[in-house]
C-alpha cells in the first residue's frame, strides 16, 4: 500500500502540490485524473524519487521512502515518451534492470534470458528482442517500455500518461492489455491520465487531482455519478455546473451540478413545472456520431452543455440564437458546499 | 452524386516525377561545385605535387625533376626522422588521452548537469574565450608559467614544497604535452558536450528507477551515447596535434622534433624533395589515424 500524507511540492513561487492526502491499496489498478499541469506528473516523480517533496512523507507498506535515492526504491516507471535506451536492442533494454540494478543484481545469463524472455511474451512481443528500439513502432516501444520496469518486479508501477504517444485505436487496445497485465501480476498500478474515459475505463479506482490536491478518490461509477465537489464534477467532462440561483424553483445558494444527459429542452414557457429549470440560450451543436452534443448560454454567461443519444432523441429542433428552458429532476442534480 | 473526371491533359514528354528528379539532380550539382573546385584546386592538385615533388633530385642547394626515390630511402633509413614519427605518434596519442581525461568531466558538467540552455551556451563560450588572442601569444605565454623563474616554480618553493626549482616544466616535452592539451582540448569539450546535451534526461532517470547507481548509468547509458562526440573531438584533436610544429617550436627548446617541425626546417633550408616526404608520410599517418577512428564509431548512424 502506497501512502501520501500531505505531501507538498513547490517550484519557486508555483505551488505544483499542496498537501497531497492519497493512498493506493494493493492490487488495484488506480487512475489519476487531472488536466494538463495539475501536478499529476509531479506527484509521479516525488513517488519515484526523482524528486524530493518539500513537506510531507511518503510511504510503502509503513515505510518510508521519500529521501531514499530512487534507485534503491523499487518502483516501476513508465515513462510517456517511453525513455528507451537508444543505443540497446529490446531485449538489452528489458534485462537492463535485471543486469544492473545495484540491489541484487542477476549474474546468471541464462535466467536473465528467460526473464527477459517471458516480460516480453507477457507484452505481446515474443521474437522482437533482437530488434532496435528505433526499428520498432510507437506501440511496440510502448510494450518494451512495460516490460523493462515489470520484469524488476517493483512494488509498485507508476505509468505517466502511458497511452498518451498512442493513436487513438492503439489506445483503446492498450487499456484493456494494461488491466489484463495488471490482473495477471497482482502489483498495484498508479496510472496517471488527463482524460476522463481513460481514467474511467482503466481504474478500479479513481482519483482527481485538481488544485494541488486530491478532490476526491473512488470508485469510477460512484465517481461519475456522485461527485463529492464542483471540482471533481468538472474533470469528468459530464457535469454542468452552474449557481444555484440561475434556477426557478428555490435551490439555495453556491454551485449545482447537473449531468449532461439529464437535462430536458423545452420552448420557453413549457418546461413541467414541478422540474427546476433555467433559461438559456442555444448557441451551437455538435454532431460525434452516436452522440449529439449542444451547447447554451445561460443568463450569467455560464456555458452548458446538453448530451442527446441518437437512439433516444428527446430534443426539440433548436434554433441558433433563440432561447429555451433547460429543466431536469429535482433529484438529478448534485449541491455543493463550501468551496467551488 | 457528382463524377470527377481527373483527367488533365499531358502536354509535356516528362512524367512531373523525372521533371522533379532532374531538377533535383541540377541543384545538388549546382551546390556541390563551388567546394569541389576548391578542393581540386587548393587540395587535391597541391597534394599531387607534393608526391611528384617527393620523388624530385635534391642536391645541396638546388633540386631539379629528375625521378628518384633517394629522398625517400634517406628519409626511411635515418633514425633522427623516424624517430621523429616516433615521437609525433607519441605526443599525439598522450595529448589525445590528456584532452579526453581533462575535457570529459567539463563536457559532462556543462552538457549533463547543466540543463539551462542559456547557461551551457555561457560555459562554452567561456571555454572558447583563450582563442580570442592568437595562438602564438597563448602558446608564449606558457613560458612565464612554467620557466624556471615561472609562476609554478615560485609559488612551490614560497609553499617550501620545492627547494629548488624544478626545471623539466619548460624546454621539454612535458611543456610541450601541456600547451597542445589546453589548446586542443575545447575541440574535445564541444563535441562531446553537443552529444550529452541530446540525451534526453529521462532515459538516465529511467536507469536509476531500474535501480542502476550512478556509476553503472555512466558505463552503460551517458559513456556509450556520448562516444561518438568523443570520436569526433578525437578527429579534431588528431588532426591538429600531428600538423603541430609550432608549440614544439616554441616551448621544447629544440628537444622536441615533430614531423611538422621538420617540415618547416627542411623548408627553411629550402630541401622541397625532403619535405616533400615527410609531408606525405604525415598525410598518410593523419588519414590512417582518421580512417581508424571512423571504422570505431559510425558517425553517420550516430548523428
Amino acid at each position: 500500500m502506497l501512502t501520501l500524507n500531505q505531501v507538498s511540492r513547490r517550484y519557486g513561487g508555483a505551488t505544483a502540490l499542496d498537501g497531497v492526502d492519497f493512498v493506493v491499496p494493493e492490487n488495484t489498478y488506480m487512475a489519476l485524473l487531472g488536466a494538463s499541469g495539475a501536478g499529476k506528473t509531479t506527484l509521479l516523480r516525488l513517488i519515484a524519487g526523482f524528486e524530493e517533496p518539500d513537506q510531507g512523507t511518503i510511504s510503502l507498506n509503513g515505510a518510508r521512502i521519500d529521501g531514499q535515492p530512487s534507485h534503491l526504491r523499487d518502483i516501476g516507471f513508465v515513462f510517456q515518451n517511453f525513455a528507451l535506451f537508444p543505443h540497446l536492442s529490446v531485449a538489452e533494454n528489458v534485462a537492463f534492470g535485471l543486469r544492473h540494478r545495484a540491489h541484487a543484481p542477476l549474474t546468471n545469463e541464462t535466467e536473465i534470458k528467460d526473464r527477459t524472455e517471458a516480460a516480453l511474451e507477457l507484452v505481446g512481443l515474443t521474437g522482437f528482442g533482437h530488434r532496435g528500439v528505433s526499428a520498432i513502432s510507437g506501440g511496440q516501444r510502448q510494450r518494451v517500455a512495460l516490460a523493462r520496469t515489470l520484469v524488476c518486479e517493483p512494488r509498485i508501477v507508476l505509468l505517466d500518461e502511458p497511452l498518451g504517444a498512442l493513436d487513438a485505436n492503439l489506445r483503446s487496445r492498450m487499456c484493456d492489455e494494461l488491466k489484463a497485465i495488471r490482473e495477471r501480476l497482482g502489483v498495484s498500478f498508479l496510472h496517471v491520465t488527463g482524460s476522463e474515459t481513460e481514467a474511467l475505463t482503466m481504474g478500479d479506482q479513481v482519483a482527481v487531482l485538481a488544485n494541488g490536491r486530491i478532490m476526491q478518490s473512488d470508485a469510477p461509477d460512484m465517481l461519475f455519478s456522485h461527485p463529492g465537489n464542483a471540482e471533481a464534477a468538472r474533470h469528468l467532462n459530464a457535469w454542468n455546473i452552474f449557481d444555484a440561483g440561475l434556477c426557478s424553483h428555490d435551490l439555495g445558494q453556491g454551485p449545482i451540478a447537473v449531468r449532461f444527459d439529464q437535462i430536458d429542452v423545452s420552448d420557453p414557457g413549457a418546461a413541467p413545472t414541478e422540474r427546476p429549470s433555467l433559461h438559456a440560450t442555444y448557441l451551437t451543436g455538435e454532431f460525434n456520431g452516436p452522440t449529439a452534443l449542444s451547447f447554451f448560454r445561460a443568463a450569467d454567461g455560464t456555458l452548458l452543455q446538453v448530451v442527446d443519444h441518437l437512439s433516444q432523441p428527446r430534443l426539440p429542433d433548436l434554433v441558433e440564437g433563440q432561447g429555451y428552458d433547460l429543466h431536469f429532476a429535482a433529484d438529478a442534480l448534485r449541491q455543493f458546499h463550501g468551496a467551488a | 452524386m457528382t463524377a470527377l473526371t481527373t483527367d488533365t491533359p499531358s502536354t509535356t514528354p516528362h512524367s512531373p516525377a523525372e521533371l522533379r528528379e532532374k531538377k533535383d539532380r541540377r541543384r545538388a550539382i549546382a551546390l556541390l561545385s563551388p567546394g569541389l573546385l576548391w578542393m581540386t584546386l587548393f587540395m587535391v592538385l597541391p597534394m599531387a605535387m607534393v608526391i611528384y615533388v617527393s620523388f624530385w633530385t635534391q642536391t645541396t642547394f638546388s633540386v631539379n625533376s629528375t625521378l628518384t626515390t633517394a629522398s625517400w630511402e634517406r628519409f626511411l633509413s635515418s633514425a633522427t626522422y623516424l624517430g621523429a614519427i616516433w615521437t609525433t605518434l607519441r605526443i599525439w596519442l598522450i595529448v589525445l588521452i590528456a584532452t579526453i581525461v581533462v575535457g570529459y568531466p567539463v563536457a559532462l558538467f556543462i552538457g549533463l548537469f547543466v540543463r539551462n540552455k542559456t547557461l551551457q551556451t555561457a560555459l562554452l563560450v567561456a571555454c572558447v574565450i583563450p582563442f580570442w588572442t592568437s595562438f602564438l601569444i597563448r602558446v608564449i605565454a606558457w613560458r612565464p608559467m612554467l620557466g624556471t623563474e615561472g609562476a609554478i616554480n615560485m609559488i612551490l618553493m614560497k609553499l617550501g614544497i620545492i627547494s629548488e626549482p624544478l626545471t623539466f616544466l619548460l624546454f621539454s616535452e612535458f611543456s610541450v604535452l601541456v600547451g597542445m592539451t589546453q589548446i586542443y582540448c575545447v575541440f574535445m569539450v564541444g563535441p562531446i558536450t553537443f552529444m550529452l546535451g541530446r540525451i534526453d534526461i529521462s532515459v538516465i532517470e529511467a536507469a536509476r528507477d531500474l535501480g542502476a547507481s550512478f556509476g553503472t548509468i555512466f558505463r552503460r547509458i551517458i559513456l556509450p551515447l556520448s562516444l561518438p562526440g568523443v570520436m569526433v573531438g578525437s578527429i579534431f584533436v588528431s588532426v591538429m596535434v600531428l600538423g603541430e610544429f609550432a608549440t614544439a617550436a616554441s616551448l621544447s627548446g629544440r628537444k622536441t622534433n615533430l614531423l611538422g617541425n621538420i617540415i618547416v626546417s627542411q623548408v627553411g633550408s629550402l630541401k622541397w624533395a625532403f619535405a616533400a616526404v615527410a609531408g606525405v608520410v604525415l598525410t598518410i599517418i593523419i588519414t590512417a589515424v582518421i580512417a581508424l577512428a571512423l571504422r570505431l564509431v559510425d558517425l553517420r548512424k550516430e548523428m
